[in-house]
């Protein structure tokens, strides 16, 4: 834990809340304290982000050379895998792979295409380009 | 229906786990005074679990806490106290109209949520995770007021973000889940809480016959860890090591996996009850948490760089059997405690 707000993280967002942790001293006591992240707790947290930030990017590569959908991109943007996007959407797992694909995803109806935005929590029209 | 403006007077406290502090500010406001890792203890929030096979954000799936709920609804089961808990509703309309009418009640209502969407809560914790608490205490306009136990301070959410986070999906949908206290009884049995919380904590612990949860997962874990490197590369490895470390330290549970607050609950109550043996499992159970914080510490060092690892992961894993035989030592000590 340290005492001041840390701009180690690669995001100025971050790293700007203080919360409480406990510790146990030598005396025997528990104690509470209030602060910011120590450093281990930074690095952890900083590689999970940069292994989102990293499928995120493929993903975009993917859809700019025209291997897959924006749904690929718009799914690792917001964290999901295919199975969980398939339960925020309300759509089946099966069929959530196959729009992955570029061509079946020109063929979906307005319908459909509504169900993921309103999962991705964006418009139709943003959800077909990626940019 | 637009319901009248209120502000219930309710004392918001920072706490280190989200459930065990809603449910400590939850028996504050009726007026008795239940600390944190009380709530939490007589609730049995501590636990754990490893389930390799599931994945969650990339790797492998463990857990450190009960389900969600369990600390508010045990806590109140064991202390005899009549409160409601609505599983889930059918509509997200419905689910809003009974949190106003609770609200115009002059209840203060926990809600559980998923924290990918909220508004206030840190960027960086903000992955799908849906067993977050929170406890909404008044209604102005179209703000709702929260008291979130993470944060340092109450925060305002508007109608359609609460309704987005309480109808969040994937694993562990909240569906809208809430819980409140109906009345509370004057004198509460402490004593008779503390003794239940404890013999269910010792058999989810060491006692569950299966061999993923409790210290014998913990043990498995331990052996997955040497194995890790070679089975899937420096890479991988270093990554499953940190969403180890991240459900430990991080996301709310005040340090070392919830052992802290553990431990702080054997130390209240063997004060409360004058019990020495409490006191002696009290001690031990910080002194592994310390061994946790060293774990993450060392650990830590492996996640900054990946590709060469500084640490060995055999080492790691020894440390990992170390805990998991503290753990076991303490919790066979319990076993035979009554105050």
């Amino acid at each position: 834990m340290e005492e001041n707000n840390n701009p180690v993280y690669k995001d100025e967002r971050y790293g700007q809340y203080r919360e409480l942790l406990y510790y146990y001293n030598d005396e025997g006591k528990f104690e509470k304290k209030v602060g910011f992240h120590g450093e281990p707790d930074r690095v952890i947290l900083q590689q999970a982000w940069d292994l989102f930030a990293e499928r995120i990017e493929e993903a975009r590569q993917k859809v700019l050379a025209g291997k897959a959908s924006p749904i690929a991109y718009y799914m690792e943007k917001t964290l999901l895998d295919p199975m969980n996007l398939g339960l925020s959407a309300g759509i089946s797992l099966w069929r959530v792979k196959l729009h992955l694909k570029p061509g079946p995803f020109k063929r979906l109806g307005e319908k459909t295409l509504r169900k993921y935005a309103e999962a991705f929590n964006i418009t139709i029209e943003e959800l077909k380009n990626v940019n | 229906m637009a319901i009248k403006d209120i502000v219930i007077d309710y004392k918001h406290r920072q706490a280190g786990h989200c459930e065990s502090g809603a449910t400590s500010n939850l028996f504050n406001f009726y007026g008795i005074e239940l600390s944190e890792p009380m709530a939490f203890g007589i609730g049995t929030g501590i636990y754990f679990s490893y389930l390799p096979f599931l994945k969650l954000q990339f790797a492998p799936m463990m857990s450190f806490r009960n389900l969600p709920n369990t600390v508010f609804h045990r806590s109140m089961k064991y202390l005899e106290v009549d409160a409601t808990v609505i599983k889930k509703f059918k509509d997200p309309k419905e689910s809003m109209e009974a949190l106003d009418r609770n609200l115009e009640k002059g209840i203060p209502t926990g809600v559980q949520v998923g924290v990918f969407n909220l508004t206030f809560f840190p960027p960086e914790y903000r992955m799908h995770y849906n067993m977050h608490n929170m406890v909404v205490y008044g209604k102005e306009g179209n703000n709702y007021h929260i008291s979130d136990t993470v944060m340092e301070h109450p925060q305002i959410l508007s109608y359609e973000d609460l309704l987005r986070v309480r109808w969040a999906k994937g694993a562990f949908a909240p569906k809208g889940k809430m819980y409140w206290i109906n009345n509370i009884p004057k004198e509460i049995d402490v004593r008779a809480g503390v003794n239940k919380g404890l013999q269910k904590s010792v058999y989810e612990m060491i006692k569950v016959p299966f061999w993923l949860i409790g210290i014998k997962g913990m043990k498995i874990m331990a052996k997955d860890i040497r194995k890790w490197p070679k089975k899937h590369g420096n890479e991988k490895a270093s990554f499953y090591l940190g969403q180890i470390l991240r459900m430990a330290e991080d996301f709310g549970t005040g340090g070392a996996g919830f052992r802290y607050i553990f431990g702080a609950f054997l130390k209240e109550s063997g004060q409360k009850f004058n019990h020495a043996g409490l006191l002696e499992a009290a001690d031990l159970m910080g002194k592994t948490a310390n061994r946790w914080r060293d774990f993450t510490y060392v650990g830590a060092k492996n996640c900054k760089n990946r590709a060469k690892p500084e640490e060995d992961y055999g080492m790691l894993g020894d440390m990992m059997m170390e805990i998991a035989n503290g753990e076991e030592h303490v919790f066979k000590m319990l076993e035979k405690i009554k105050v």
